[in-house]
């Protein structure tokens, strides 16, 4: 077991020393930046894109509420044409009728 | 450090002339990593640039410049991992498909110009490739980090994110199944 295990020792030093540190081709740079560029556009395009949606989805939320919330609104909303002093006395008119009737009573 | 702390802070910022400059430094010695993790000539570029491509994009997460080295080993490792799990995804034979070199080595050898030390180195390389896929992606790396590259167990500790007796028992199991491999192989190189 320790034989093997100092035969591996030594292998791994000799892995080392037949795979020496290798410099890149003439090309390593501008394919880096190539790829670079690339992501930066694919970046920015997805950003674009996010954006194009949101934009969508914001117009089409205003249309929805424009043609159907807005209406419905309209139509619960009550409308008085009166003076104040008419709409105080429909509303209070009962009142005035049970003051009269308790003074018959008497 | 093989570059100043204010080159990274510049590139970090930003700078791409400062961000050539790490590059240039760096890249024989991470194309050299590169090339004993995964054990392919031929594909070492490309996963070195994978590296360069992904530090350009997280550079502005390096919390500081002391940490570079690590940072940069870290995504190193992730990149050739990435490499090594593709590749067994396409169930690719490392011994029947031969590299580029190994085509080199054997039109050298047909015309009868074969040296016998780059043989000795080619056998070598072979049995050592052969050893390491023999295992789990996670142990061959983690083992040419400490055996090949000569790490030591406090840059492993930064690379990993785990601390000292968590990455000893995994270098000890490691170092386990690969003695099991390297003896069920006997191989009659290295010696």
């Amino acid at each position: 077991m320790d034989r093997m295990k100092d035969r591996l020792d030594a292998l791994w030093t000799e892995y080392r020393d037949a795979t020496p540190d290798i410099d890149a081709g003439p090309n390593f740079m501008p394919q880096l930046w190539q790829k670079i560029e690339a992501r930066r556009v694919e970046t920015t395009s997805v950003f674009r894109r996010l954006a194009q949606i949101c934009v969508m989805a914001t117009v089409a939320l205003a249309l929805i509420m424009s043609v159907v919330l807005i209406p419905t609104t309209h139509n619960d909303e009550v409308f008085y044409s009166g003076t104040y002093v008419d709409a105080l006395a429909a509303e209070h008119s009962n009142d005035y009728v049970d003051v009269l009737a308790a003074a018959d009573l008497r | 450090m093989l570059v100043d702390f204010e080159l990274i802070e510049r590139a970090r910022s930003g700078d791409d002339s400062a961000f050539n400059q790490v590059v240039q430094a760096y890249r024989k010695r991470i194309l050299g990593t590169i090339a004993r993790l995964i054990g392919r000539p031929e594909d070492v570029e490309d996963v070195g640039q994978e590296v360069f491509l992904r530090l350009y994009f997280s550079l502005d997460q390096l919390r500081t410049a002391e940490v570079f080295e690590p940072w940069l080993y870290r995504l190193t490792v992730n990149a050739a991992y990435d490499y090594l799990r593709r590749q067994r995804r396409r169930h690719e034979s490392r011994m029947s498909d031969l590299s580029e070199q190994q085509v080199m080595m054997a039109d050298a050898a047909a015309g009868g110009k074969r040296n016998v030390e780059e043989v000795r180195r080619t056998k070598i390389r072979e049995t050592v490739d052969d050893l390491l896929g023999k295992i789990s992606e996670e142990d061959r790396i983690l083992l040419t980090l400490k055996e090949v590259e000569g790490l030591s167990l406090k840059e492993l500790e930064k690379i990993y994110r785990v601390n000292e007796n968590a990455l000893k028992v995994r270098l000890f199991r490691a170092r386990q199944r690969v003695l099991k491999a390297y003896e069920a192989g006997e191989p009659e190189v290295g010696e």
